[in-house]
């Protein structure tokens, strides 16, 4: 039963660390600073263990956490989207190279240059594989809302990825005649 | 659209987080619960204090209301005293003054 669950604050660190690191980092693009959010998010988590229920609800609480304070990271840092992208690059440029598809490489340097709630949206649809009434629920927004920053945000993101497939092909073909 | 939704899908698989994540986190997590003992410590002190300096500040509002009951009655008590004083007197002399007149009554005659 759901009250019977006694939660061990070292397993759901364990068992939710990669989540929480990767949404913060998607929604950031900042190594250090998704670090840094993930471990304040445990922190709070530790201090709300009491009120937590099950399972499920630490996996709720830490993506609406780790969501707010990703929120509040980058209004505190106004990064712009287009910094986002040149810190992303610094960061993350040789994990992502190595990566087969050259447009999935470059996905995630592109979510970096959406608005933020379209960001979060695509985050928690494609990472965390919520539903948009999950997604509504984690975000405190109305579904209506939360569909439309989808949509939008894929749209967007595909014209942006269109326009990089565009670019490495040229790229390749110019390397190619140049061999 | 579901092709590219399939790319996104893979693209955004969860990331490893770094592995001195937990180490650094139950790091700040003891010493927090330090800070927090350490805090708890400070206020238990605090309240103790502030405790003994309530008791202290009621024990001397009760000693000030008993001494100053203890005056009053003292006080009253010496009023009373004083009163019955004058009524003793004033019987005295009223009892000269009888005496006078009924001398005088005497000599009169």
């Amino acid at each position: 039963m759901a009250h019977d669950w006694q939660p061990d604050f070292e397993q759901l660190v364990d068992d939710h660390q990669s989540m929480v690191f990767s949404i913060a980092l998607r929604m950031t693009g900042d190594r250090g600073l998704a670090e840094e959010i993930a471990q304040d998010v445990f922190l709070e988590l530790d201090k709300h263990l009491g009120k937590i229920g099950s399972p499920e609800h630490a996996c709720f609480w830490l993506r609406r956490v780790t969501m707010s304070r990703s929120a509040d990271a980058l209004r505190r840092r106004r990064v712009r989207s287009t910094d986002l992208w040149v810190e992303f690059e610094e960061h993350h440029g040789a994990p992502v190279e190595v990566r087969d598809s050259p447009l999935g490489a470059r996905l995630e340097l592109l979510l970096a240059t959406l608005p933020e709630a379209q960001r979060a949206a695509l985050v928690l649809r494609y990472q965390e594989d919520l539903t948009p009434d999950e997604i509504a629920a984690t975000l405190a927004e109305p579904v209506a809302t939360v569909k439309s920053h989808l949509q939008r945000g894929l749209k967007l993101l595909r014209a942006k990825a269109t326009d990089h497939l565009r670019e490495y092909i040229r790229d390749k073909k110019e390397y190619i005649r140049g061999v | 659209m579901e092709e590219f939704e399939q790319e996104l899908r893979q693209a955004f698989e969860r990331r490893p987080a770094p592995p001195s994540l937990k180490r650094k986190l139950m790091d700040r997590r003891a010493d927090q619960r330090g800070t927090q003992r350490r805090r708890g410590h400070i206020q238990l002190w605090q309240r103790l204090a502030a405790s003994l300096i309530l008791v202290a500040l009621v024990s001397g509002a009760a000693e000030w209301v008993r001494h100053d009951r203890e005056e009053r009655r003292q006080g009253e008590a010496a009023r009373q005293q004083v009163l019955t004083a004058l009524r003793v007197t004033g019987r005295a002399l009223d009892h000269m003054n009888t005496q006078l007149a009924a001398h005088d009554r005497t000599e009169q005659r």
